[in-house]
C-alpha cells in the first residue's frame, strides 16, 4: 500500500527578484513499511521534499497523497493534528527541549495528543532505544548519539505512520552513527515502521531498502 | 484547545520559567513588592482618611450641624432653638458653639487667634473635644479659665498655669489663666485656637442668644439624612449639614490622594511587568528553534501562544500570592506600628480592608499577563521552516 505519493510536486522560493526552484516536479512513491533513503547533491531539494511530505510547508504546485489523502489543501489546524498523530521528525541536531528531561521530552507529544498512559509509554520507548538508565537526564547531560535516540523515541511517541529524518547522524561519530542506523533498521524490521531518511552517506544509504536520488529538484531514475 | 494541550502548556511553561532560578526569583520578588506596595500604600491612605473622619466626628461635628443662614454671621434665637431640640425625641444632646476672633498676648508676643466658646457640659455630651488634652486640665461648666491649642502654646511659649491677655474682636480685653493645652488631631482646631466658656465670651462680646454652629447628636447617626429636613422645618433654619456632608471633603481628598499614590504604585508595577515581558521575550528569542520543533511535532500556534501566556500567568500568580501575603502582613503591621507624622503631629496608621487585596491582585495579575502578550504573539508567529533551518 502506498503511504506517500507525490505528483509534479514543485516548490519555488523567491529571494528578492531571484526565483529558486527547490523542487521541480517531483514524482515519488513510498510503500508502507519501506525504509527509504533520499540522496543527492547539496541543494538538490532533499530537505524541501521532506518538509512538504511532513506538512511543515506547502508546495507551490502539485499534489501529495499521504495514505491516499491529498494533503496540500488541508487547513492549518488539520495539518497540525495530522502531524501530531501521523508524522515523526528527527532533525540533524538540537532536536530536544533543553529544559525537559529525556522522559519528559518523550512524554510531550503524548501530552499534546492526550495519550492516557504517556509516562509508561515514554519509559518503554526510552527503554527500547537503550536509554532506560538515562530517563531523568537533561539533554545537556547526554551525548549526541543519546540525544538523537531520545529524539527518535519522541518521534515514535504517537505511533506515527511515517518517520521522517533529515541527516540524523551528520553530527555523530561512527559508533553513534552505527547505533542509530541499527535502531532504524530494527524499527523497520520489527515494527514495520516506514522511514524516510535524507543522507549524504552512501554507506548508510546502502543499508536501506531503496534509494531515491534527487538532482536539481527532481527525482533521477 | 483541548484540556490535554492546556495541561501540556502549563507543564512546559512551569519548566521554562524556573530554568533560570535567579532571574525567576528576582522577577517574582519585583512583582511581590510592587503588589504589596499597592496594598500597603492604599492601606495607609484608607487608614489616614478613616482616622481623620472619625477624629472629625469625635471632636468637631455632630450628627447634624446647624449653621447660620447664607447672609448671617450667627444663628439667632439660640435659646428657643435649644428648647425645641430638647423636646425632640431623636435628639440626644446638642452643643451651641460661638466662633469669634481676637488676639492673644503673652509677655512680648501677640498673635491672632480663633476663639471657640462653648458650654462645657453640653459639648461633652456631643463631642470629646474637651478630652483631647495634651496637658493641664480641661474646661468645666462656668470656668473662667481657658484652653489653648498646642500650636498656639508653642508659638507663644505659654503653658498651662500662665496668664495671658485676650483682646476680643470688639476691643474688650481680659486676662485669663491657661488651664490646659489641647491637641485634637484636627488641623483647624490645633492652629491658633482659644477655648472658653460661652457665658464668658458672651459677656465680653456683648452677645446674647447667638451661636455660630449648633452640633446635634442623634440617637443614631444613620438617621441624620432623614432628620435633616425635619430639623430645618422645626427650627426654622436654612442650613443644616449631616455628619456625612461634613466629612465628605476629607473622603474626597483622601480619594484624590489614593489615586495619586496608585499612579505611583502602578509605575512600579509596570516596571516589574516589563521585566516579566522582557524575560519571556528572551525565552522566545532563545528558543526559536525549539518552538519550531514543537510546531513540527504537532503543537498548534495557539498552544505556543498559551505556553508563553501561562509563563506570564505563573509569574503573576506567584507574584500576586506573595504580594498579597506581604501586603496583608505589612498593612497589619502598620496598623499596630503607626508612623509619627511631625507636621500634623498625628499618627499615620494603616488600615487593612479585604478589598485592598482584591484590587491589587487583579491589577497586578492583569498587568503581568498583558506583559506576556507581545512575546506570546511573537512566539506563535514563528515560522517552522525558518526556525528549524534558519
Ligand atoms: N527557505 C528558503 N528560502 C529560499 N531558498 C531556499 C529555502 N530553502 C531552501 N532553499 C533553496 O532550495 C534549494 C533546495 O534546498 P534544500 O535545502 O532542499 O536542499 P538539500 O538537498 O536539502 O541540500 P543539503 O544537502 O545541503 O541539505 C537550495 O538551492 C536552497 O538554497
Ligand atoms: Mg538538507
Amino acid at each position: 500500500m502506498k503511504i506517500i505519493e507525490t505528483r509534479e510536486l514543485k516548490k519555488t522560493y523567491t529571494l528578492g527578484k531571484v526565483e529558486v526552484n527547490a523542487l521541480n516536479g517531483v514524482n515519488a512513491l513510498v510503500e508502507e513499511g519501506e525504509f527509504v533513503a533520499i540522496m543527492g547533491p547539496s541543494g538538490s531539494g532533499k530537505s524541501t521534499f521532506l518538509n512538504m511530505v511532513g506538512m511543515l510547508d506547502v508546495p507551490t504546485s502539485g499534489e501529495i497523497y499521504l495514505n491516499g489523502t491529498e494533503i496540500t489543501k488541508m487547513e492549518e489546524h488539520a495539518r497540525v493534528e495530522y502531524r501530531l498523530r501521523n508524522i515523526g521528525f528527527v532533525f540533524q541536531f538540537f532536536n530536544l527541549f533543553m529544559e525537559l528531561t529525556a522522559i519528559e521530552n518523550v512524554m510531550f507529544p503524548m501530552m499534546l495528543s492526550g495519550h492516557p498512559f504517556y509516562k509508561e509509554r515514554a519509559e518503554e520507548l526510552l527503554e527500547s532505544v537503550g536509554l532506560k538508565s538515562r530517563i531523568n537526564h537533561l539533554p545537556s547531560e547526554l551525548s549526541g548519539g543519546e540525544q538523537q535516540r531520545v529524539t527518535i523515541a519522541r518521534a515514535l511517541a504517537n505511533q506515527p505512520k511515517l518517520l521522517l529524518t533529515d541527516e540524523p547522524t551528520a553530527n555523530l561519530d561512527t559508533k553513534a552513527t552505527h547505533e542509530i542506523m541499527e535502531l532504524f533498521r530494527r524499527l523497520n524490521e520489527e515494527k514495520h515502521q516506514t522511514i524516510i531518511m535524507v543522507t549524504h552517506n552512501p554507506e548508510l544509504g546502502a543499508k536501506t531498502d531503496r534509494i531515491i536520488h534527487f538532482r536539481d529538484g527532481k527525482v533521477v531514475k | 484547545m483541548k484540556l490535554s494541550e492546556l495541561k501540556a502548556a502549563l507543564f512546559y511553561a512551569r519548566r521554562d520559567i524556573v530554568k533560570n532560578k535567579k532571574v525567576f526569583i528576582f522577577i517574582t520578588a519585583a512583582i511581590i513588592f510592587a503588589t504589596a506596595n499597592i496594598i500597603i500604600v492604599n492601606g495607609f491612605m484608607d487608614g489616614i482618611a478613616n482616622d481623620l473622619v472619625s477624629n472629625s466626628i469625635e471632636t468637631s461635628i455632630g450628627h447634624l450641624n446647624i449653621y447660620p443662614g447664607e447672609d448671617d454671621r450667627f444663628i439667632e434665637g439660640v435659646g428657643f432653638k435649644e428648647k425645641k431640640l430638647s423636646s425632640m425625641d431623636e435628639v440626644v444632646a446638642f452643643s451651641s458653639r460661638l466662633y469669634a476672633s481676637g488676639t492673644l498676648s503673652f509677655r512680648d508676643k501677640a498673635t491672632a487667634v480663633n476663639i471657640i466658646a462653648l458650654d462645657a457640659t453640653n459639648e461633652k455630651r456631643v463631642t470629646n473635644l474637651l478630652e483631647k488634652l495634651d496637658r493641664g486640665n480641661t474646661l468645666e461648666a462656668n470656668d473662667r479659665d481657658i484652653l489653648i491649642s498646642f500650636r498656639l502654646a508653642e508659638d507663644m511659649g505659654a503653658d498651662a498655669g500662665d496668664d495671658v491677655q485676650v483682646v476680643f474682636e470688639n476691643g474688650a480685653s481680659q486676662t485669663y489663666r491657661i488651664k490646659g493645652i489641647t491637641h485634637t488631631g484636627s488641623y483647624e482646631l490645633d492652629v491658633n485656637t482659644v477655648f472658653m466658656a460661652k457665658a464668658e465670651a458672651n459677656s465680653r462680646l456683648g452677645f446674647d442668644d447667638k451661636a455660630s454652629i449648633i452640633l446635634v447628636k442623634l440617637t443614631d447617626k444613620d438617621i441624620a439624612g432623614e432628620k435633616k429636613q425635619v430639623m430645618m422645618d422645626e427650627l426654622g433654619v436654612f442650613k443644616v449639614k449631616t455628619w456625612w456632608e461634613e466629612v465628605e471633603h476629607i473622603v474626597k481628598s483622601a480619594g484624590a490622594w489614593s489615586e495619586f499614590s496608585n499612579i505611583v504604585s502602578a509605575v512600579g508595577l509596570v516596571a516589574s511587568a516589563i521585566s516579566v515581558g522582557v524575560v519571556i521575550h528572551i525565552n522566545v528569542v532563545h528558543k526559536r528553534r525549539q518552538i519550531g520543533i514543537m510546531k513540527a511535532i504537532g503543537a498548534s500556534n495557539s498552544f505556543i501562544f498559551t505556553v508563553f501566556i501561562f509563563e506570564a500567568g505563573l509569574f503573576g500568580i506567584i507574584g500576586v500570592v506573595g504580594g498579597d501575603l506581604l501586603g496583608y502582613y505589612g498593612t497589619r503591621y502598620f496598623e499596630t506600628h503607626p508612623f509619627w507624622e511631625p507636621i500634623t503631629r498625628t499618627w499615620f496608621r494603616a488600615r487593612f480592608y479585604p478589598y485592598l487585596l482584591y484590587n491589587a491582585s487583579i491589577v497586578s495579575f492583569g498587568i503581568t499577563i498583558l506583559a506576556g502578550i507581545y512575546p506570546a504573539i511573537k512566539a506563535r508567529r514563528i515560522n517552522i521552516i525558518k526556525a528549524i533551518w534558519g
